[in-house]
């Protein structure tokens, strides 16, 4: 297994959105725009490229019934050295993301590549992996908001194509994001198996 | 590897000391950038929001609740040009809404920013420009006296689809106005 073909199948064969379905409770509640879905989305990558390096470099000091515990460890003092730097030098971002950012730590794709992945491959496949995973998850978190803030309010990324009025709230509400999650992972899956 | 008593201990111990120590190190470089970062998102709030002034004095006052409100006495040249109070509501959509608000010497309203919210996006949250929007009947800038949404009787126009964050807002600023009035 190469580190390129690592990549790509975090890109398309294992994408956590739309083919592994993990990490729902982000992608719902922080897709209401598309910029918010892709800070969101490099947030976590950030997190789950170092968290799988560390986690794949002590995998072979790690006793085997502490390793969930070790796991969760290291991925929350990311998280909280993510939040604070956040905090620190992008404030607007950090109150744009709000509570997203500390629920990172519970995201089940962070412990997911830990146990599936980084425990079992060398440092570098597993960078590979976090950001071939990573960047789905942004892509798919992208897609998924610029769809609803398009539908919603009639702009993407803050560029209007059409007036706020003819927009339906739905798609900005909760509603909206099961609608759109949906359609999107049947495309996702109709393409990647056409 | 295989697990004991020991290394698990070791090992569990060893990841949290490290873990800790470099949050510590995180946390001591970055609590001034957060502090410095909140004083100037509220100093330019309290710029945007008031009259022009020479000094600013940090006090408090009581509203007609009875809670008491941090707010900053604004004076140019020794007069006394506006006050702006850092007010909040309990009762938004998403509970606690935190509003500084600021008001001319005759207690009319300069302008307001919205501080801290949980409102639903692209409904309540819409309520940092919706009240300030020029000529239109939701606007909130120079009025005077209690205000209330058009369904309780007031005149002012509700966001729409979001009565219950628009109340919330409206009761910030009527309590903003009462610790505002108390000073004087």
């Amino acid at each position: 297994m190469t580190a390129l073909q690592t990549i790509k199948d975090g890109l398309i064969r294992r994408n956590p959105t739309f083919v592994l379905i993990l990490g729902m409770c982000p992608t719902l509640g922080t897709t209401s725009s598309a910029l918010t879905g892709m800070s969101m989305g490099l947030a976590t990558l950030a997190v789950l490229i170092c968290s799988n390096m560390v986690i794949s470099a002590i995998k072979n000091i790690v006793p085997d019934q502490v390793r969930i515990p070790v796991f969760i460890v290291v991925i929350a003092s990311f998280v909280t050295v993510l939040q604070m730097v956040m905090q620190a030098w992008l404030p607007a971002l950090y109150s744009a993301l709000g509570i997203f950012i500390p629920l990172i730590v519970v995201n089940c794709i962070l412990l997911g590549r830990a146990e599936a992945f980084a425990s079992k491959n060398n440092v570098l496949l597993s960078a590979c992996d976090g950001i071939g995973i990573g960047a789905g998850f942004t892509l798919a978190l992208t897609a998924i908001g610029a769809v609803r803030e398009l539908l919603g309010t009639g702009a993407v990324f803050g560029f209007r194509i059409y007036d706020s009025s003819f927009g339906a709230l739905l798609f900005i509400l909760a509603p909206g994001a099961f609608i759109v999650l949906g359609f999107l992972i049947a495309l996702f899956n109709y393409i990647r198996h056409a | 590897m295989k697990s004991s008593l020991k290394n698990m201990l070791l090992s569990l111990t060893g990841i949290t000391i490290l873990a800790g120590t470099i949050l510590a190190i995180v946390n001591i470089s970055t609590e001034k950038p957060i502090a410095e970062g909140a004083e100037r998102t509220r100093n330019e709030a309290i710029a945007a929001i008031l009259p022009p002034f020479d000094k600013i004095e940090r006090s408090t006052a009581t509203d007609s609740d009875g809670d008491t409100l941090t707010i900053y006495i604004a004076t140019l040249e020794g007069s006394n040009t506006g006050v702006a109070v850092e007010t909040f509501s309990n009762d938004g959509f998403g509970g606690y809404i935190s509003i500084i608000a600021g008001f001319d010497k005759d207690g009319s309203v300069c302008g307001y920013r919205i501080l801290q919210h949980a409102e639903t996006p692209g409904l309540g949250a819409n309520m940092d420009k919706w009240f300030m929007a020029d000529d239109t009947p939701h606007n909130i800038i120079g009025s005077n006296g209690p205000l209330a949404v058009k369904a309780d009787g007031g005149d002012i126009d509700a966001i729409t689809g979001a009565t219950i964050t628009s109340r919330a807002f409206l009761q910030a600023i009527n309590r903003a106005r009462s610790a505002a009035m108390n000073i004087r």
